[in-house]
């Protein structure tokens, strides 16, 4: 069950912290990286939802992600509707087509289940890949970005649009938290536990199930429209099965089923990425390595692991401080 | 070029095509069914199959010595894999082996880019197939007829194999029931290494085969997954006549969609696949009951 | 109010349940007795939903269940525990039995309110804790908790959604001749007006706890009547032959 405890928010709020600073203090470019660690963070948040406390791995957030940029690019590039009304569009539109193919694979399970998302996230790639109105492979260009001039503020100001996303990773980190903490949520953790014993108590597990990937792909829609706002450009990459791979591979960097780990996993990966394609080409050799390290390590990625590593100090200092009291216990 | 030798080109298109995904898929499906370890690294093996092909090609001047060793490398790369990784993570789900597998395409990768560089590489056929043949009227590359006969031939081998030998029987058991075949006598484990490693050389000989035609690309092991799993899936896990079926019908539906209907096409194969799913989870021709 | 008329069920030669018809009045304790592989648990998964009979009907209060899905039926009022425990196994004592009570009264959608802080469910828990006597180990992870409390917590999840109709798989299968009387006192302690009807292979309980017994062998039954008719029965003597005297 999800629990937001005081070492969540602690990690969680020395992330942020740390962003904005880097954001404020840090160049263009450190403003850029903020941002592309802010829409992995949102997408990582969106996974952990249904492969963390859902118990659903799905390999499509990516291509989600796609699918409300492409609704939001074809919206203001094609029909020339202003951003707002297009931006909300854009996510209703992954987040309806996340709720359809949750009903269709709400009754498949394990390797099926991330074999169908895979493929459903494909097929969204090959339509927009081979649609010429879309661009096809040369994408679309000249997205634009919210206008909010009238009320002083200058999206076209990195440092804006650095701040911009992380009030967004807020937003959506506290309404993942509150999903989980809600009927639905709570719902969601039991069907992950015990489905069978879920459904013998009155619950028709797969309304919930598809509930749950449709409040995932509207949050990953979120990231989409960040992501098309911040190049102003989007191609058919977005939506590639790789890019849901590398969302897949952040949060268990970070720890599946923490949600802070989304964060932490964001972080670690761009850094990584970054650092290491500072020295060589093939971060990807570098990121297999460390994926394949951090499952055969027991996969509780870098935030679970240290959680964990506190709640055994605690429970030890509890043992032994009970020990002490009580002596022929 | 008449109507009829239009649609003879498409359908030895598919034909070939469909080969080449039975390869694959073949492998992938039985290592699921038997070991159900879910390989997405299968489609890297058949990129390194490629492209070792073309290294040994390029050595040797020989076609047949790419296809002969090209297919052998593949399988002492996947034993290698399967000792030091697969073996300990088949007991560990599926995400866990969807990671770390993820994790060795990314290897894969990074390591062809630096072995062989990032421009896609040609291999050519050998001399003696490389004019064309007159075939239901029409006029066909002999390499991909030679493709065509290939997958024939191997599926046909593989059909007898598991139908009419002790050891095809012992598969099947594995797969219907480890457990019980094991308690039976059937050294099941080392029937596990066996039959992946006849996986990986099938994946390996797909791309050295392939990569005349297709050219060795790094981007050939990925985009060729999707297909093979989806094929899998249709066709039904651990089943070769599935494989067989399921490759026939993705293969055709790319192929021949792509001329009747270009847009859907590409989105029909999805269809299905969701179809399957929702109707018949198990696939057309499942391995178990 | 609950009624099986003429169940079969086959799986393909074998026919596992045959012509079973039972009738069951509201607030009745029935006790289905049999030897192992009498067919008991399969009637008991074809009563909830998760196995299609072959033929014959379901009815609940009068209306077919046949056709429901386990979901379905376990909103039309029946609750099952199973005599293998099936727990949320990485949650806590507490947090199974809000799950449970949360289902039973449909407060799983909601997008807002959290049902672990709800008052109403909190005092069901508390209720059924009580019954089941796990007040003081609700906060225990049920991975760390005995098997025994985890027995008392697989009757108590069937109990939290406040069924109409129980079954109970075996409930106090591998638990001490302790924990058996504290079962007992459990079951003493359930609303008069909840059908309940019970697996049972401990006989002292059976006759103890029963208004009526039914005897199940081969997949059909063969008797049924009162703990004393039961008793006396020599055919169903015949098979439990020397498991007890025939007078108490």
């Amino acid at each position: 069950m999800f629990q937001q405890t005081r070492t969540h928010t602690a990690v969680c709020l020395a992330i942020l912290a740390a962003l904005l600073a880097y954001a404020i203090l840090g160049g263009y470019f450190a403003r850029e990286i903020v941002v592309e660690i802010a829409i992995l963070a949102i997408l990582a948040i969106s996974l952990d939802l249904v492969a963390g406390y859902g118990g659903m791995v799905s390999l499509f957030n990516g291509a989600i992600m796609g699918v409300a940029a492409y609704g939001y690019g074809a919206l203001t590039v094609k029909f020339e509707m202003h951003p707002v009304p297009a931006a909300i569009l854009g996510v209703a539109l992954a987040a309806t087509f996340g709720t359809l193919v949750g009903a269709i694979v709400a009754n498949t399970a394990g390797i099926f289940y991330i074999m169908a998302t895979l493929a459903f996230g494909q097929m969204a790639y090959t339509i927009v890949f081979q649609s010429r109105w879309l661009g096809g492979d040369d994408g679309l260009a000249g997205l634009p970005r919210f206008d909010f001039e009238a009320i002083g503020i200058d999206m076209n100001d990195p440092l804006v649009f650095a701040l911009f996303a992380i009030v967004l990773v807020i937003l959506v980190y506290l309404a993942a938290a509150g999903l989980l903490r809600s009927a639905f949520g709570r719902t969601l953790c039991g069907i992950h536990s015990n489905e069978a014993r879920m459904r013998a108590l009155g619950v028709t597990t797969w309304i919930p199930k598809m509930r749950a990937l449709g409040t995932s792909s509207l949050l990953a829609g979120i990231a989409g429209i960040l992501a098309a706002q911040h190049t102003q450009y989007i191609s058919p990459e977005l939506l590639h099965w790789t890019v849901s791979g590398e969302v897949l591979i952040v949060v268990i960097l970070g720890g599946l089923g923490t949600l802070t780990g989304a964060l932490v996993g964001a972080v670690a990966f761009v850094a990584l990425k970054h650092g290491v394609g500072g020295y060589t080409d093939h971060w990807h050799i570098v990121v297999g390595i460390v994926l394949i390290a951090v499952v055969l390590a027991g996969g509780r990625g870098l935030f679970g692991q240290f959680h964990h590593l506190l709640g055994r100090r605690r429970n030890r200092a509890a043992d032994a401080s009970s020990a002490r009291s009580h002596p022929h216990a | 070029m008449s109507e009829s030798g239009f649609w003879a080109l498409q359908l030895l298109n598919a034909l070939q095509y469909s080969m080449l995904l039975f390869l694959l898929s073949i492998g992938l499906t039985v290592i699921f069914g038997l070991l159900h370890f879910v390989n997405l690294a299968h489609g890297a093996l058949y990129m390194m199959g490629a492209y070792i092909g073309v290294s040994v090609a390029a050595a040797t001047g020989s076609y047949w010595a790419a296809f002969f060793l090209a297919p052998l490398a593949v399988t002492a790369i996947g034993a290698v894999l399967y000792f030091t990784l697969i073996e300990r993570l088949r007991q560990a789900g599926p995400m866990n082996q969807v990671l770390v597998t993820f994790g060795l395409i990314f290897i894969f990768l990074d390591l062809v880019r630096m072995g062989w560089g990032d421009i896609a590489l040609g291999l050519d056929v050998p001399q003696a197939m490389a004019g064309t043949a007159s075939v239901l009227a029409v006029e066909y590359p002999v390499y991909r007829l030679f493709i065509i006969a290939l997958g024939l031939l191997i599926m046909g081998a593989l059909l007898f194999v598991l139908s009419r030998t002790q050891i095809g029987a012992m598969i099947r058991a594995s797969v219907e029931n480890a457990a019980m075949a094991s308690a039976m006598g059937i050294n099941v484990q080392r029937l596990f290494v066996c039959v992946f490693c006849v996986g990986c050389a099938l994946a390996g000989l797909a791309g050295v085969v392939a990569a005349p035609v297709f050219s060795a690309s790094t981007g050939m092991g990925i985009s060729i997954l999707i297909p093979t799993l989806i094929v899998v899936v249709i066709g039904g896990l651990g089943s070769l006549q599935g494989a067989i079926a399921g490759s026939l019908i993705v293969g055709f539906l790319e192929t021949m969609g792509a001329v009747l209907f270009p847009e859907l096409a590409a989105i029909l194969v999805y269809v299905l696949l969701a179809a399957i799913l929702v109707i018949r989870p198990k696939g057309l021709i499942p391995a178990r009951g | 109010m609950l009624e099986i008329r003429n169940l079969r069920k086959s799986f393909g030669g074998i026919e596992v349940t045959r012509n079973v018809s039972l009738s069951l009045t509201p607030g009745e304790r029935r006790v289905v007795l049999g030897p192992n592989g009498a067919g008991k648990t399969t009637l008991f998964n074809l009563l909830a939903g998760e196995l299609k009979p072959t033929s014959g009907e379901i009815l609940l209060d009068g209306r077919p269940i046949t056709h429901l899905s386990v979901s379905q039926r376990a909103r039309a009022g029946l609750s099952r525990s199973y005599q293998k425990n099936n727990l949320f196994e990485d949650l806590t004592i507490r947090q199974n039995l809000q799950l449970a009570a949360a289902a039973g009264k449909g407060r799983t959608t909601s997008l807002f309110r959290d049902p672990l802080q709800d008052r109403e469910l909190a005092v069901i828990v508390e209720e059924v804790a009580e019954q089941v006597s796990l007040s003081d180990m609700l906060d225990v992870d049920v991975r760390h908790a005995s098997y025994g409390n985890r027995r008392q917590l697989e009757v108590g999840l069937a109990l939290a959604t406040r069924p109409r109709i129980l079954l109970m798989d075996e409930p106090t299968s591998g638990v001490g001749p302790g924990m058996i009387k504290g079962f007992h006192h459990v079951l003493a302690n359930l609303p008069r007006d909840l059908t309940i009807v019970i697996i049972e292979h401990d006989l002292d309980l059976a006759f103890d706890v029963s208004d009526r017994i039914t005897v199940m062998n081969y997949g059909e039954v063969i008797f049924e009547g009162t703990p004393e008719e039961t008793r006396g029965n020599r055919v169903v003597r015949d098979i439990y032959l020397g498991n007890w005297q025939a007078d108490a």
